[in-house]
């Protein structure tokens, strides 16, 4: 477990006026975002681009009509899911980046439930696919939180083994159990036409798992800010001993942050299964688990800012693919933008020090 | 005729290579306190510098030391952001193995007009080190056979590197500046400096196995050629406790593991799982190591 947790917590700092907070907040989210926007302009500029039509191109693609606006939302729509998994662990200081795993084994999971019940379930066939996912997910990462708890195994090492076990296990059963017999390679059968969730702005893939997506984000403000649950857990991210020494449970807290980012991750990984692609193929996740970190990271776990930041990646990857199309600028741009930010977010620009001078 | 076991062990030994050599350069960065995430991104980087310098000047040497420069580079980078900026590691790392991925398939699509995979003519192999007259020595003539000069410095590395460690200067400051930051610090060491050491060095080491897996047979590059074997060569020093000989064992077993993959296959084992093991064993490893201390500390 990481020591210090990796966020300070607004709630208990009350020395500092809340606007401060709330300032620093969006200059810490808005100087990452900056910086790599500057690195991806620097990249354009080298082969010969002009990275502010490049960059208003993409604003228009992401932004720029309802359709393009819907398209942005749907490419958000699993970021909001594992931004939401990531931060509530970073939150109380538990390393877990094993979202991705988890994202991927309940997609998988709602897939299989939602073409093999029999559809005489009817409308009832989505949330029990949906269920599945959680409790899987859920399970997934309650083995690295266990193990954490009771025999303090390092969750970044376990966690990030177990996205590869998650990866390995799922292809091999989309390869076996679960293949289709009609489509070949890597993939289940499509689901039942009732476990799809609906459409919300027809010709755009965006879906009801957006708005679940988003109840994800609310339930998270609400769990951090108004119950007691959420606040022991950040006290045990800010600081563990004193956390300990006033009787929360530690250990408790850290498979409970575990619990939840699993049911999260497995949330998403059923949302994008039966909004989004309406099956389980190999490459299921683009990543998602680690734009989610990223999110988290420039957000400082606040819900507001896994909201926004969930909207900038979307937009990123959404309107990244539409620029790959209409011009010459590989899609790629999108991961040296995210890389950059990750590195950036976690960068303490304030305490740069080049130099020590050591007396010898 | 080679028999069936002549065979897995050379393949085993030229599989094992790759991930021996990152394997090394994290153990030396672990022993000096920082966890290298990024030995994928750097293994890949590696890997397209190799294929493009040895296309360019033909020269398989002139490749192999390009590739480690230039992935050291990128190590001197990573290892800024952690000991002078202080990014926090993990994240950081990660952060690089996005960007450098990123990086990589930016150029081949815009300069290479390629997605995915890099083929240049005139790619400069590896050569063998002994003359191909070994094979007929029996069980490990093979394995000699196929022998080339990086797998060669990577073993005589795991050799020396125990004695390098426990007792030479920059072994024994790098491993205190892993143990202990502020005693290095109150002797007047610069142990950042020391760290970056320890980055770079890794960064060299990814940089050859990287430089091993696109000029050992296959001659190109592919944006998948390296398939976690950056996380592989972490599970093994993570397994092996840092210890250079251990993890040389460990990268033997996943060397194996892979090499016995291909004929497990036809034996009715699923590939996609046998590929989670080296994962499972790490986990496996890392609870049985902390359950031992935990019996200690009762005792």
């Amino acid at each position: 477990m990481a020591e210090g947790g990796t966020e300070s917590v607004p709630a208990i700092d009350a020395a500092t006026p809340r606007w401060a907070t709330l300032a620093e907040g969006v200059l810490r989210f808005l100087l990452p975002v900056l910086i790599a926007f500057l690195v991806g302009a620097l990249l354009l500029l080298v082969i010969g681009e002009n990275p502010v039509s490049v960059y208003q191109l993409m604003l228009s693609e992401g932004f720029g009509s309802e359709r393009r606006f819907a398209a942005t939302l749907s490419a958000a729509t699993p970021l909001l899911f594992t931004a939401v998994a990531t931060a509530i662990c970073f939150r109380s200081g538990v390393f877990n980046v094993g979202v991705d795993g988890a994202f991927v084994l309940g997609g998988l999971g709602a897939a299989v439930v939602g073409y093999t019940l029999p559809l005489a379930f009817g409308w009832m066939v989505a949330p029990l696919a949906i269920m599945t996912a959680m409790l899987i997910a859920a399970f997934w990462l309650w083995v690295p939180g266990v193990l954490l708890a009771k025999l303090d195994v390092d969750e970044v090492v376990s966690t990030l083994m177990l996205n590869f076990v998650a990866l390995g296990l799922a292809g091999f059963l989309v390869n076996s159990v679960f293949l289709s017999a009609t489509s070949g390679n890597n993939t289940t059968e499509t689901i039942h036409d009732v476990a799809e969730l609906s459409r919300l702005l027809p010709p755009s893939t965006l879906h009801s798992g957006f708005l679940l997506g988003l109840l994800c984000v609310f339930g998270y403000a609400l769990w951090t800010h108004r119950t007691p649950q959420g606040f022991e857990a950040a006290l045990v991210g800010f600081n563990s001993r004193f956390a300990r020494s006033v009787g929360i449970s530690v250990p408790a807290t850290i498979i409970l942050v575990m619990v939840i980012s699993g049911l999260v991750s497995g949330a998403g990984g059923a949302s994008h299964a039966l909004g989004q692609v309406h099956k389980f193929s190999d490459g299921f996740s683009a990543g998602y688990g680690f734009t989610g970190m990223a999110i988290a990271l420039l957000a400082r776990n606040s819900a507001i800012g896994i909201l926004f930041g969930a909207i900038l990646f979307g937009a990123l990857a959404s309107a990244g693919t539409t620029v790959q199309l209409f011009s010459d600028i590989p899609l790629d741009i999108v991961n040296v933008i995210e890389g950059t930010v990750m590195i950036f977010a976690v960068v303490e620009l304030g305490k740069l020090t080049l130099w020590r001078r050591v007396n010898r | 005729m080679s028999t069936l076991i002549e065979q897995v062990l050379a393949s085993t030994l030229i599989l094992t290579t790759p991930i021996l050599l990152a394997a090394i350069g994290g153990l030396v960065n672990r022993q000096g306190g920082i966890v290298n995430i990024a030995l994928e991104a750097k293994m890949l980087a590696g890997a397209f510098v190799a294929v493009v310098v040895s296309a360019a000047t033909g020269s398989w040497f002139l490749a192999v030391v390009s590739a480690a420069l230039f992935a050291s580079v990128i190590g001197l980078i990573f290892s800024f952001s952690v000991t002078r900026a202080r990014a926090n590691m993990i994240i950081s790392g990660l952060g690089f193995n996005v960007l450098i991925a990123g990086l990589l398939g930016f150029v081949l699509s815009r300069f290479y007009g390629t997605s995915g995979t890099l083929r240049l003519p005139d790619v400069q192999l590896l050569p063998k080190v002994l003359p191909e007259g070994v094979s007929a020595i029996p069980i490990v003539g093979d394995a000699l056979a196929a022998l080339d000069p990086l797998t060669l410095f990577a073993w005589l590395s795991v050799a020396a590197l125990p004695f390098l460690l426990a007792n030479t200067r920059i072994g024994l400051r790098l491993r205190a500046a892993g143990n202990a930051e502020q005693v290095v610090r109150a002797v007047g060491l610069r142990e950042k400096s020391i760290q970056d050491f320890g980055t770079v060095f890794a960064g060299f080491f990814s940089g050859l196995a990287g430089a091993h897996l696109a000029l050992y047979s296959i001659g190109l590059f592919n944006e998948g050629l390296t398939a976690g074997r950056g996380f592989i060569a972490l599970a093994a020093f993570y397994f092996a406790r840092n210890r250079p000989v251990q993890t040389a064992l460990a990268c033997l077993l996943f060397g194996f593991l892979d090499a016995s993959q291909i004929r497990l296959q036809t034996a009715g084992f699923p590939p996609k799982l046998m590929g989670t093991l080296p994962y499972i064993v790490v986990i496996i490893s890392l609870c049985a190591a902390s359950w031992n201390m935990k019996r200690k500390a009762r005792a």
